[in-house]
């Protein structure tokens, strides 16, 4: 089950992938940016519930803050810079 | 009893994985950026939330609990704050189709 959980959160993933790639606008681009980083942390949860995986919960403390900081740090340079 | 609560907690790390899948097609299936934007952040919050749930009966240690609703959280707090900076920001200095009035140039106009 856990298993089945990580592989439809890695299909999530890349489908956000192919949308940051193909675009068309930069504004489709930082929101799969943003929703790309929310799959992640669903997937790195997904990963410390597994018994052997080793990941400890406080990593994705560190992942869903990395995130945020992220999408801050990229709205704050668009602003300044345009498009 | 503690097969129930795995099965429980399997059940919901699916679900919430499902809800991150959708976010993922709805991303793909909405037509313009702002569309975009409100499949992209919510769904996977909500997601997110049932994983969450999912570990917790999965682990069943008071600590990792405390930290993957700790995770909930912070989650709830920055994740729309998050997408409302992004939003703005392309708002702002990006031209982006939109059916309607430009809603925040208006209340910003009234506010000076």
């Amino acid at each position: 089950m856990n298993t089945a959980a990580l592989v439809i959160t890695a299909l999530a993933a890349v489908l956000f992938v192919a949308r940051v790639l193909r675009g068309p606008a930069l504004a489709d681009r930082v929101i799969s940016v943003d929703g790309f980083v929310s799959t992640i942390v669903v997937g790195v949860t997904i990963a410390s519930a597994r018994p052997d995986s080793g990941i400890v919960e406080s990593t994705v403390l560190v992942v869903a803050l990395g995130g945020f900081v992220g999408t801050a740090v990229l709205a704050r340079f668009i602003e300044r810079r345009g498009s | 009893m503690d097969q129930l609560f795995d099965v429980i907690g399997g059940i919901c790390l699916i679900a919430g994985a499902l809800f991150a899948l959708l976010a993922g097609i709805g991303v793909h299936k909405f037509e313009d950026p702002y569309s975009r934007m409100h499949a992209a952040a919510k769904s996977p919050t909500l997601g997110l939330i049932l994983v969450a749930i999912g570990a917790g009966f999965t682990i069943r240690t008071f600590s990792a609990i405390a930290t993957v609703f700790l995770v909930v959280v912070l989650q709830l707090l920055t994740s729309p704050v998050g997408t409302h900076l992004a939003g703005r920001a392309v708002h702002l200095r990006v031209d982006v189709d939109q059916d309607g009035p430009d809603e925040l140039a208006r209340d910003e106009a009234d506010q000076a």
